[in-house]
């Protein structure tokens, strides 16, 4: 022991006691959240999924150029960091170091690390280009990412002069394992320095990197370095699967007097760690249809700005005071960052530590719509349509078969014994043009051969709308009506053509007591094709390109179904715009927006059409009514509309088929 | 203050009207009734004016069968205090609903302000509003686009025949007839709608407000639809000949030139 042990151990002690201070405090400000949140099913899985997306870097790696980076980056500091507590160990003894391993164990760990520590500074001088020369959009300015740049690669720096003076001064007999030290070494040596000396300054390098180490212990919990700590719980408590529905509100319950997140502890402890796990990297707001048109919300600034909420909120927190803390929506959260979003749900895709945006911006639109009555103007004759007429569209509820005149399509009331249920969709029954899909659509299954009905004028909109803009009171009316009457018909199997009911359908009337098997009709359609039941047989010389319906493709993962339906039409050319399946551009009519007037920026259904133009397809394919109406208001837009058709899949097959 | 409001439930604006077999009025069967819309301008009004006067109190009255509860909880989910159902048959006519109000007016110890739409979007009649201040003799105006308050009264800026506005001034007490264009009515928050399911309604049968069957002056009979609407006309052609075949259309077949 030396007077180097002691040193160390007083900075060591101080600076690891004053950061498990800070962690204490930020586990504190996530216990005083109030929300619930459940995530420990699925062990294994998660296990498994934590595996590959912390050591495998998996999600990071989906950016190529940049993933690279980082997963080197962390690889590397892996590696490193087993060196660094050798330093550690052996600045407070001196013989405690790795090298009982055995010669071949340690010469390959020093290999390693020598490997990495080069690799991890090519790796920072490609952050610094990118970040300073290149300047993507979606990394803006960050003071936090100067700093870490600054300090790690410093970090790099002193462990190869501390290795390079180590060599000239101590001629370790390990010194063959470090090519990059060695040829540290060999420059360092044209300084003719005294192998007395080199040793000091190697001692001088590890202390540097020791205490840029430690300082880094203090300076994570207050940066966006925090995501070192906290992206891999995050990813370990990830929601698993694709489908989630909306948490449900329990209305009889009298004891709650509050609906919806109006202050950020309102939120649950998951909302915390998604804070602390956000590297800012900006991947969600690249692909953020309201962000790339001009409108205020970015997931990322939003992310952000609750996190600084929630800070500037933190002594109210920590004393339990929640009365005190201050709303939600504030000069950085305003309520149109809230009414941007579109529920495409891109943000999360693309997030590489899994955070969940969109639970947070719904359960805001439900405080603000149930507690506030705050909404846009244009929605609330939309919610007293849904009230009266059980469609969000001013119509006649006794007009909702009128689509089907002439078809002789059968509804539950006279005969229930039937294959399959067709549920229509308020878009289908009233929207002109979506009429034509359903008609389609019908013709379709007759030339198959399916017995089906449909529920005629006792279906009700499945209440998606009145759910995405924040009115789950409304929502729940509606869904338990049409449980009653589907359950009342006892239904198993439901087929429809819109994305948003068989969202609503299939993943949120269960928690209602609604369990079906759901259908969208791109998948039956393809059972059909599949199983010989329907067989296209007019060619269609024609190119066609498909736009992904965010409910289908990232909501429910079906992107394989649709693409096949359009690929059985003989002669058919299917080309993909830039951005498809998983990184699609929604319409801009989800999550309530169909509704909404858009005032700000440049309209989402003009730039979508604009990509699919540029694929100089005739024929842009949708498989949902709101996209259908926003592609074609957009080539109208574009004055298109004589040379490019959109076109539903089902009036693609009906086409084809006799 | 003690402010009033007056509303009908009509039958909403979606519904496809077919005639009872008596042809005395519609079926109501499958019906979905609603507010008058002008009568949720007259709520709104009077929930902005109690929210100006701490300690007002907001009540509200309507006139039909036990189906008018549903309206009457909708505008305490709105915000109103209190209601009164006034039960009169469906078949009522305006002059027994006005007197039947009026009725229950004065049975209230003090009124300050009544507050109607400026008429229902089912008859369209327009009479009541006028016919209550009348059996209450108090002043009315009516087709109101704004108001402004004194202590002793209203100032009111009210459409007349031509696009043009007249400004009207009466003292409390009066009723006063909303328009669109006055305010826009607000959405129920959820903690309203609970609320509401709470409040007191009082029922007043038709001897609690003297009125009786005489008071019904108007019977109904032989209701018809109107004629179905007949497909548009496209007239093709150069402006010219389409004007040319507009004239002769306008004067040959629809008889207007």
């Amino acid at each position: 022991m030396t007077w180097q042990t002691f040193l160390f151990l007083g900075v060591a002690g101080s600076a690891f006691g004053y950061s498990s201070y800070r962690f204490k405090i930020l586990i504190q400000m996530m216990n005083n959240h109030q929300g619930k949140a459940y995530r420990l099913d699925h062990i294994p899985k998660r296990i498994l999924t934590t595996i590959s997306n912390v050591l495998g870097q998996k999600a990071v790696l989906r950016k190529k150029s940049a993933g690279l980076m980082h997963a080197t980056i962390f690889w590397g500091f892996l590696v490193i960091t087993l060196g660094t507590l050798e330093q550690f160990t052996t600045t407070v003894y001196q013989t405690a170091n790795f090298q009982f391993i055995g010669i071949h164990a340690y010469s390959a760990l020093v290999f390693m690390e020598d490997f990495f520590t080069f690799a991890v500074l090519l790796a920072i001088g490609f952050a610094c280009y990118r970040r300073y020369i290149i300047r993507p959009e979606s990394l803006g300015k960050s003071k936090d990412a100067n700093i870490v740049l600054t300090l790690t690669g410093s970090l790099m720096v002193s462990i190869l002069l501390m290795n390079g003076f180590h060599i000239l001064g101590d001629n370790p007999w390990y010194q063959g394992a470090m090519p990059i030290s060695n040829i540290i070494s060999h420059l360092l040596s044209y300084l003719a320095l005294s192998s007395e000396t080199s040793g000091h300054i190697s001692t001088l390098f590890k202390w540097l990197h020791m205490m840029i180490v430690l300082g880094f212990a203090i300076y994570i919990p207050s940066s966006k370095h925090l995501h070192i700590v906290a992206a891999g719980p995050n990813t370990f408590l990830k929601t698993l699967t694709r489908e989630k529905a909306m948490a449900p509100i329990n209305f009889e319950d009298e004891t709650t007097t509050q609906y919806g997140t109006a202050k950020v502890t309102d939120r649950s402890w998951k909302d915390v760690l998604d804070y602390y796990s956000c590297t800012e990297c900006g991947r969600c707001q690249d692909v953020c249809p309201a962000y790339n048109t001009q409108k205020p919300l970015s997931p990322k600034m939003l992310i952000l700005d609750l996190k600084n909420n929630m800070y500037r909120n933190k002594d109210k927190i920590l004393e339990r005071k929640f009365d005190e803390v201050s709303h939600v929506i504030d000069d950085n959260v305003t309520e149109d960052v809230i009414w941007a979003c579109t529920s495409c749900r891109a943000c999360e895709i693309a997030c590489p530590v899994f955070i969940e945006h969109t639970d947070k911006i719904y359960d805001i639109r439900r405080n603000l719509v149930m507690m506030e009555s705050k909404f846009p103007t244009e929605v609330q004759t939309v919610f007293k349509n849904m009230e009266n007429n059980a469609s969000p569209w001013a119509f006649s509820a006794s007009d909702r078969a009128a689509w089907a005149e002439g078809l002789s399509i059968k509804t539950m009331s006279t005969d229930s014994n039937v294959d399959v249920l067709l549920w229509v969709g308020c878009a289908g029954s009233y929207d002109d043009r979506n009429k034509k899909v359903l008609r389609a659509f019908a013709n379709v299954l007759k030339k198959a051969g399916i017995k089906f009905a449909i529920l005629g004028t006792e279906e009700q909109c499945t209440g998606d709308p009145a759910r995405r803009i924040g009115n789950e009171y409304l929502f729940q009316t509606l869904a338990k009506a049409n449980i009653e009457t589907l359950n009342r018909y006892q239904v198993k199997k439901i087929v429809t053509a819109c994305p948003h009911c068989f969202n609503t359908l299939k993943n949120e009337y269960k928690d209602f007591g609604g369990l079906y098997e759901v259908h969208h009709h791109s998948q039956f359609l393809a059972q059909l094709i599949n199983e010989g039941k329907i067989k296209p047989t007019k060619t269609l010389d024609e190119t066609v390109t498909f736009h992904d319906s965010c409910y289908l493709g990232r909501w429910n993962n079906i992107y394989d179904q649709p693409r096949n339906v359009i690929q059985s039409l003989p002669a058919v050319n299917l080309v993909e715009m830039k951005k498809n399946h998983d990184e699609s551009m929604c319409c801009g009519a989800g999550g309530g927006r169909m509704w909404m007037e858009e005032k700000i920026g440049k309209r989402i259904n003009v730039t979508r059409i604009e990509q699919a133009l540029d694929t100089r397809a005739g024929i842009v394919a949708s498989s949902c009514p709101f996209c259908m109406t926003m592609m074609t208001d957009g080539l109208k837009t574009k004055e298109m509309q004589d040379k490019v058709k959109v076109l539903d899949i089902a009036e693609l097959i009906d086409q084809s088929t006799s | 203050m003690n402010i009033y409001i007056c509303i009908k439930q009509v039958p909403d604006t979606e519904t496809k009207i077919k005639l009872n077999s008596e042809q005395s009025g519609i079926d109501t069967t499958g019906v979905k009734w609603i507010i008058s819309p002008y009568d949720e301008l007259a709520i709104e009004e009077a929930l902005r004016l109690k929210e100006k006067n701490t300690g007002s109190t907001v009540t509200v009255l309507s006139c039909g069968p036990t189906r008018v509860v549903e309206a009457i909880r909708t505008a305490l989910a709105m915000g109103a205090d209190s209601g009164i159902h006034v039960d009169l048959p469906e078949t009522a006519d305006n002059n027994l609903i006005a007197k039947a109000l009026a009725g229950a007016f004065k049975k209230e110890t003090k009124i300050d302000i009544i507050f109607t739409g400026k008429e229902s979007i089912d008859d369209g009649a327009a009479q009541v509003s006028q016919l209550i201040a009348t059996y209450l003799d108090i002043p009315y105006i009516t087709v109101v686009l704004n108001i402004e308050y004194s202590p002793q009264g209203v100032k009111c800026k009210r459409e007349i025949e031509g696009g043009a506005f007249e400004i009207v001034e009466a003292p409390f007490p009066l009723l006063v007839a909303t328009q669109k264009g006055l305010n826009e009515p607000r959405y129920a928050s959820l903690p309203n709608i609970m609320k509401a399911k709470k409040k007191e309604v009082r029922v007043l049968k038709m001897a609690d407000v003297e009125v009786s069957a005489a008071d019904q002056k108007i019977r109904f009979k032989n209701f018809q639809l109107p004629p179905p609407k007949q497909a548009g006309k496209k007239i093709p052609g150069d402006p010219h000949s389409q004007a040319k075949e507009l004239v002769r259309l306008l004067h040959e077949e629809a008889k207007v030139v």
